[in-house]
């Protein structure tokens, strides 16, 4: 296989809801995230997340380039890799996956040709209250042969784990869970502040 | 910008706010005077106190003050019937009020109806063309319409006015940075570092920016700006100690290792988040020594 035009991606629920939680966590300002996971199969499982960056300088390499180079070397030895890559817009009706998170994505696909890039579907976060779906609240995309990032239409191709995820997200948001969540933006900020989170879900 | 003390400061309040032990006043002072976007917590706190009449008229003069801010904190949570209430009671006090206009205008722009909003802003403006609180509006409204080349627009235009206004200097490179406009971002933080040289802040998002340009003179400057970094927090800056060495790995990569390159200065830096780490993250000291390592065999 040498792109993401066929498999599935199947992602985790601590993972799907730490980025989640993360975009809530800072509603007035775009955040994004790394996927950490391995290929199996035809379906690349997403096992964990970090949270990385809410500032409005989400575009900087610095920061990016060093979170990269610790997440990386933190979960090789777990045997996981980065797959892919999140990102929530600033905008609650911004619904495009704009360049600074398409030139994430190209980066992460250098390493990993499967790479998925995720889009928070804020409607679908808003609606979540009412609608009890199980269908994740992100938009998919991938790199198709023309090298760049298409939304990927079926819904089948993106799947939480636990169908009862989203139900447990309602959970945490309920309990204001996403007051806990640091990003790596926060360990930089206060190097006591583990971006591991690994509080969150005890 | 805030300091790190009011930084401190504001967190405890808000904890002891959040866990009904009192002090909703001087929180919601405080997040006023630092000017801070708090909103849900300000609707929360403030509505409860403004819905309590022995508490409200404790306030005196500080009522409207109060009105004003809760308004505002409901029109960011869309809680548009609340600012309604908010408003009319304003109006009512203070009749034919350009400040109370103004929210007016606000109140237009949250339900959407930016056309209306923009001919409200226009008329304000006209009696008084210098108030910066509206013309920031203006911006404000291109960025939430998703406009973004007409928020630079009026941006540089309210910067040409208000030239000394620091904040709008940061947007307006935060706006570039967004856009990918790294070199319209440097120019803003050089800007901002002749007018305010000792503020570290500059300083450390103008390095980043020319990291991200790249190129050998770019990644030298970067260099010396996360160094100026550095001694204005007397080392205390964990974003600029990793910048150091991430500037000395890519300039070590770009000129093959044939430079002289002052390698003193990274030993020194990663020396200091080996410490900092140990002090304060200990279970991560051996990560940072293999990123340290990754970065220096790259």
């Amino acid at each position: 296989m040498s792109n993401g035009g066929d498999c599935s991606y199947v992602i985790g629920q601590n993972a799907y809801i730490k980025l989640a939680l993360h975009a809530l966590n800072h509603k007035t300002s775009a955040v994004n995230g790394l996927l950490l996971g391995r290929l199996s199969g035809e379906v690349v499982e997403i096992t964990e997340s970090v949270p990385l960056f809410h500032s409005s300088q989400i575009g900087l390499l610095p920061p990016l380039e060093i979170a990269l180079i610790t997440i990386e070397e933190y979960y090789s030895s777990q045997g996981l890799s980065i797959v892919g890559y999140f990102h929530a817009n600033e905008r609650f009706d911004d619904p495009e996956l704009g360049t600074v998170a398409r030139n994430i994505g190209d980066h992460i696909f250098r390493y990993f040709s499967q790479a998925a890039v995720l889009l928070l579907d804020n409607r679908k976060l808003g609606a979540l209250q009412n609608k009890k779906d199980s269908a994740p609240i992100m938009q998919l995309y991938t790199r198709d042969s023309s090298k760049s990032w298409k939304q990927v239409e079926s819904s089948s191709r993106l799947t939480t784990k636990e169908p009862s995820a989203n139900i447990v997200l309602l959970d945490f948001i309920s309990s204001d869970k996403q007051n806990d969540i640091v990003d790596f933006d926060d360990h930089l900020d206060d190097i006591s502040k583990d971006w591991l989170n690994l509080g969150l879900f005890k | 910008m805030v300091s790190k003390t009011e930084e401190s400061q504001l967190q405890q309040l808000e904890n002891q706010v959040e866990n009904g032990g009192g002090g909703a006043w001087e929180y919601l002072s405080l997040v006023r005077k630092l000017k801070l976007r708090r909103s849900d917590k300000v609707l929360k706190h403030g509505l409860a106190l403004l819905n309590d009449p022995k508490k409200r008229s404790a306030l005196g003069p500080d009522e409207w003050n109060l009105y004003e801010q809760v308004a505002t904190a409901a029109l960011d949570c869309q809680c548009l019937e609340v600012a309604k209430d908010c408003i009319k009671v304003l109006q009512k006090k203070f009749p034919g009020s350009k400040r109370v206009g103004r929210l007016e205008a606000m109140l237009l722009e949250a339900k959407g109806s930016w056309d209306e909003a923009e001919k409200a802003y226009s008329s304000l403006l006209e009696d008084n063309a210098l108030d910066q609180v509206i013309s920031m509006r203006r911006v404000a409204m291109a960025k939430a319409r998703g406009d973004i080349l007409g928020a630079i627009d009026w941006l540089n235009k309210y910067l040409e006015i208000f030239m000394a206004d620091h904040d709008a200097w940061r947007e307006l490179a935060e706006i570039y940075v967004s856009l990918q406009m790294y070199k319209q971002a440097a120019f803003c933080y050089e800007e901002l570092i002749l007018s305010q040289p000792m503020i570290p802040l500059h300083h450390l998002a103008y390095a980043d920016v020319l990291y991200t340009i790249g190129g050998l003179e770019n990644l030298q400057t970067a260099k010396k700006y996360y160094a100026s970094t550095i001694e204005l927090t007397g080392g205390k800056n964990t974003r600029a100690l990793y910048g150091i060495c991430l500037c000395t790995s890519a300039i070590a990569q770009l000129t093959k290792g044939k430079n002289n390159e002052d390698k003193e200065i990274s030993t020194l830096a990663a020396a200091a988040l080996e410490k900092d780490y140990k002090q304060s993250s200990p279970d991560k000291v051996s990560l940072l020594a293999s990123t340290l390592k990754t970065m220096k065999l790259q």
